[in-house]
């Protein structure tokens, strides 16, 4: 298609009127316009989540239909129902103790390709880039093998004398959080380096000048100049292993119900569709409170940039 | 250089190659188990054979997982690519109220648990009667990998001359041209970049994908997943490796065709 012509265009030598005028063009001004990439959260987004806040006050039917009249059965039964509020504080736990043994060692590792001036730097960062491609379902099931009664850690332990019987490490919640740490590591290293790495090294020189020990400059110097990467890190980490899914179910054991595959099992299993819309507003409640207060201390749109380098 | 700007190096330096081992051993047997002969691998393998490799590439499932794995990933890296180019572009160039809290909007997916976008998709979609079909795929994998895409290009917009336009079309060209031959060759590798991230995003999407699949649109995460809940097969090891091998390979091929057109580019 030939591009409209615009016959004024010729006596207007400047341009600004050109550029205004050009921009009346539909074509052009569809290329620079955020309606697309709203338009789409809108429909496949926003609207869902809004069905289900209908879908929640819905009664469930024989073999999963739905009996289309209004009920607080479902938001009831998470009231009364001790198990869901267990489901609800145990993902929780476990997103809070996954941040805060993922928050040291991915500090660690961002700091030290942060710092490093080994000539491999772009290799081992690469290293931890490629994680973020390898499926998570693949990470995670990688895990089986080496966890295991006759895996690699078992084997290992058994064959330097720490152990003398294999121990239960697979289908436990320290395997499932071992699991969780390990894949959502990125999350926390990659802020964490881009901070770190545009720290010039005369400001820690300096505060060093003025007397202060290594440990003295790390902590009133290079941390608080890191804290937007932590942060970033702190953020991702939690989000993703308290509704993490593939986790709970590839490594964790009967006694570890978390949230997203709780609501899995109802929706898919149970064919509790209302039940399971209830539940997943509850959380998604849950995550907007947090998320909420996390933006009168941070700013969101930030944190969730960090994981680009 | 004095080292001095670090603290407490050696610990830092050991605690971060055990890190490595961490994220790497166990990626590491799964692809020498792929070469092991035996029915129920153990690690180390006591034979090495290609006899799973055989077996896998006869297997029609795996066949066709990868096939839908690859359609829907093209096809959403293609989409997500053009919307985040488009949106990026609006919100970099464009004032409009609101502009702050709609670019937060443009991250939710990022947010939101993937067991919940799937869940709340699947039941719209039944709802309004729209029949799974790879089609469902194609619009929630580019909604899952938009964010990212739009991310990737915004940061590139923001780097972006805008003098160079102005300086296109006081010598004559129309918007349409300077958008094709001045800003799209600049932006062009943020969005090669875009897409390839939101292949990758796409073809390793399993937790929400699991409500959007039927059988004859199932993807490789969900062949994988669905192999190791109920047999566990030394073909998955095989699948897993070919995975692992592709998933890093695009993103290599990716930076390798962006220096490439980058530095013609810069010597034209």
């Amino acid at each position: 298609m030939a591009s409209e012509s615009v016959p004024e265009s010729a006596s207007k030598s400047y341009t600004a009127g050109l550029k205004e005028q050009l921009m009346e063009n539909r074509r052009v001004r569809f290329l620079v316009s955020p309606g697309s990439g709203l338009f789409w959260i809108l429909l496949f987004l926003i609207a869902p989540l809004t069905i289900i806040v209908a879908f929640s006050f819905f009664k469930p039917g024989e073999a999963g239909s739905i009996v289309y009249e209004l009920t607080l059965a479902n938001y009831r039964e998470f009231v009364s129902s001790s198990v869901y509020h267990t489901v609800i504080w145990d993902s929780i736990k476990i997103g809070i103790i996954t941040t805060l043994i993922v928050l040291p060692l991915g500090y660690t590792l961002g700091y030290f390709l942060g710092r490093t001036e080994s000539r491999w730097t772009p290799v081992l960062l690469g290293l931890v880039v490629v994680q973020f491609w390898v499926p998570l379902i693949i990470r995670t099931y990688a895990w089986i093998t080496v966890l295991g009664r006759n895996g690699v850690i078992n084997k290992f332990l058994t064959a330097i004398g720490v152990i003398g019987e294999p121990v239960q490490l697979l289908y436990t919640t320290n395997g499932m959080i071992l699991g969780l740490v390990v894949s959502i590591l990125p999350f926390m290293v990659l802020p964490v380096y881009s901070a770190v790495s545009t720290i010039e090294e005369d400001v820690i020189q300096a505060a060093k000048t003025l007397g202060a020990s290594d440990a003295r400059a790390f902590f009133e110097v290079t941390l608080p100049l890191s804290w937007p990467g932590v942060v970033s890190g702190i953020l991702f980490t939690f989000i993703l292993s308290a509704g993490s899914f593939v986790a709970p179910a590839l490594l964790g054991g009967p006694e570890d119900r978390l949230i997203a595959p709780v609501i899995a099992t109802i929706f898919t299993n149970d064919f509790n569709w209302p039940f399971a819309a209830a539940l997943s507003l509850v959380y998604i409640l849950f995550l907007a409170v947090l998320l909420y207060l996390f933006t009168r201390k941070a700013d969101l749109e930030e944190a969730l940039e960090g994981t680009q380098i | 250089m004095s080292g001095s700007s670090r603290w407490n190096w050696p610990a830092v330096k050991g605690a971060s190659l055990l890190i490595y081992l961490s994220m790497l051993l166990p990626l590491a047997v799964v692809v020498i188990n792929s070469f092991n002969a035996a029915r129920i691998p153990s690690f180390p393998p006591s034979e090495y054979s290609l006899r799973w490799y055989g077996a896998f590439l006869q297997d029609d499932t795996f066949m066709a997982a990868i096939w839908n794995s690859l359609k829907v990933g093209v096809a959403a890296a293609v989409l997500s690519g053009a919307i985040g180019t488009a949106t990026a572009m609006g919100f970099v160039r464009k004032q409009f109220p609101f502009k702050k809290s709609l670019a937060i909007a443009m991250l939710t997916p990022m947010l939101v648990p993937p067991v919940i976008i799937g869940v709340s998709s699947t039941i719209l979609f039944v709802q309004i009667g729209w029949d799974r079909s790879i089609l469902w795929l194609v619009v929630m994998h580019t909604l899952v990998a938009l964010p990212y895409a739009f991310l990737v290009i915004r940061s590139r917009l923001y780097l972006f001359d805008e003098s160079l336009e102005d300086a296109a079309m006081t010598l004559g060209a129309d918007r349409l041209t300077t958008f094709r031959e001045v800003t799209f060759p600049i932006v062009a590798p943020s969005i090669l970049t875009a897409m390839v991230l939101s292949f990758v995003i796409s073809f390793g999407e399993f937790t929400a994908s699991q409500f959007w699949v039927d059988r004859t649109t199932t993807t490789v995460p969900v062949v994988i997943y669905s192999m190791v809940r109920t047999l566990i097969t030394p073909k998955v090891n095989v699948l897993a490796t070919l995975v692992l091998v592709v998933t890093t390979a695009i993103p290599i091929l990716g930076i390798v065709v962006q220096r490439f057109v980058l530095s013609n580019a810069q010597s034209q």
